[in-house]
């Protein structure tokens, strides 16, 4: 125990000495515009934890390690690979054990206590700014980000808006997310067998989500900021069909962003509000209770932490 | 301690630990006197702006003071040097400007630089924009003043923040 905290010591000491700087982002969930400039490297380190349904047990710890490059002033590449570790038990209204959707391709035993780590996906993500929100009247970029996992293929786009106050020491951030993905699932023997559900399938599913946020710098150095999220899930690829749609949930949060010279931090917790619709399932066996969701990709609390280190 | 409790705790701490700052500090406000005034005497003008001061400041500039200390220190020739911070991505930026006896821009100094990017708003070719630069006169970055691509925020801050020193000095200092 002595070493650990000596070698924790010694780290801080270091980070301590180091010339301390400053950059984003300045929110968990919500993209601003701001990018590295031309020929600039950073590492960041992303760490999630979703928790808790309205019953049983349920954790969903999803990490990030991202390298990002300047590949001009309004043109950022990022690589990054995503690891994933869940504990579920009996966390569906019925009262049965199912997994998050990460772990979707996964045969869980419907009742009892189940757990898993893997390999998520290896991304790969661009972003274009157009407008810059210092020298525009709205800043604005879009963000493409394909994944590749063992059972898992998924496109993300994304359309970012930004409007900056105050000296752009209050800054306003809105995102559009469209993400289609495909997961290799394995037949469930209980389904009928005139439908896929019952032979290995590739599901599709399509994710869009809206996402707004304020930050305010209050200190040199410290920022606040509140996020709100809205995300909607259809089954399959088109977002345009009422009748594909399976699940709407809410999501909102403070955050709390450091920035230095070079190194930065940023945790925020998103709680969901009511308000949540599963309308893929019969009342009677909804994955809503009190207002939340409890469907794969849907739980009470989210918590990120991001800490990111700039060269 | 609930999760919640120690997740803010340790992220609090770590940014404590990671809090010293450490700026880069090109010129102390000495350095930039004696640079931009050599030779010349200094009198310490320091002023406190009225509330009437810095409507007008804002009216004229489109900026406000960020502090309604102004400051100033008159040259013998009738110029005056003026200290001042414009916001930056996360820190202040501290420059100085000189002015002549007409309050025309005679230099712009970055003193104190505490960024990881933009430092080139230090560069003496992209600074040497301001020179000649009077009240009253169009200063907007991107028209009057070249945008520093990769800086854009601290080009345009110190850009804001000149502009609003020769409203200062129209309001305030040519006023006495």
């Amino acid at each position: 125990m002595k070493k650990v905290i000596f070698a924790a010591m010694a780290v801080a000491g270091a980070l301590a000495a180091a010339p301390t700087k400053a950059d984003e982002p300045i929110f968990g969930y919500i993209y601003t515009t701001d990018l590295l400039p031309k020929g600039k490297t950073e590492v960041e380190q992303w760490a999630t934890l979703r928790d808790a349904r309205s019953q049983g047990i349920f954790h969903l710890l999803q990490t990030r390690t991202e390298v990002s490059y300047g590949a001009s002033d309004n043109f950022q590449l990022s690589g990054y690979i995503n690891l994933a570790h869940t504990r579920v038990s009996g966390n569906v209204p019925d009262g049965s054990t199912a997994p998050p959707e990460v772990f979707a391709d996964y045969n869980v035993p419907s009742e009892g206590s189940w757990s898993r780590n893997r390999f998520e996906s290896a991304s790969v993500e661009a972003i274009y700014r157009f407008a810059s929100p210092y020298t525009s009247p709205l800043g604005a970029a879009v963000y493409l980000e394909p994944s590749v996992g063992p059972r898992t293929r998924e496109l993300e786009t994304r359309l970012i808006l930004q409007k900056n106050f105050l000296d752009d020491r209050l800054v306003f951030a809105f995102n559009t997310t469209i993400g289609q993905e495909k997961r290799y699932l394995h037949g469930d023997p209980d389904a009928d067998p005139d439908t896929i559900d019952y032979r290995d399938h590739w599901d599709k599913e399509t994710d869009v989500n809206f996402g707004f946020a304020g930050s305010y710098r209050f200190a040199s150095n410290w920022s606040v900021a509140a996020e709100l999220q809205n995300e909607r899930e259809w089954a399959g690829f088109n977002p345009f069909k009422a009748e594909n749609r399976t699940n709407v949930a809410w999501y909102a949060g403070p955050t709390l962003h450091y920035a230095g010279q070079h190194f930065f931090a940023t945790f925020t917790t998103l709680f969901q509000l009511h308000g949540a619709k599963d309308y893929a399932n019969p009342s009677d066996e909804s994955f809503v209770v009190h207002g939340i969701s409890n469907a794969d990709d849907f739980e009470k609390y989210r918590y990120r932490l991001k800490l990111g280190y700039y060269f | 301690m609930s999760r919640r409790s120690t997740a803010l705790a340790a992220f609090t701490a770590l940014a404590a630990l990671t809090g010293g700052v450490h700026a880069t500090e090109y010129l102390t406000p000495a350095q930039a006197q004696a640079q931009m005034f050599p030779s010349q005497a200094l009198t310490q003008d320091f002023r406190q702006l009225t509330p009437e001061q810095i409507a007008a400041i804002r009216k004229a500039s489109g900026e406000s003071p960020l502090s309604p200390e102004l400051k100033a220190w008159r040259a013998q020739d009738g110029g005056w040097f003026i200290i001042d911070e414009v916001v930056g991505k996360h820190e202040f930026i501290t420059y100085a400007v000189s002015l002549d006896a007409s309050g025309a821009v005679r230099d712009v100094e970055i003193l104190d630089y505490r960024e990881a990017y933009g430092q080139q708003v230090s560069d003496a070719r992209w600074r040497s924009q301001f020179v000649g630069k009077r009240a009253g006169e169009s200063l907007k970055l991107g028209t009057d003043i070249q945008n520093i691509s990769g800086a854009t925020l601290s080009s345009k801050h110190v850009t804001d923040g000149v502009r609003r020193l020769l409203a200062t000095y129209a309001t305030v200092l040519a006023a006495r």
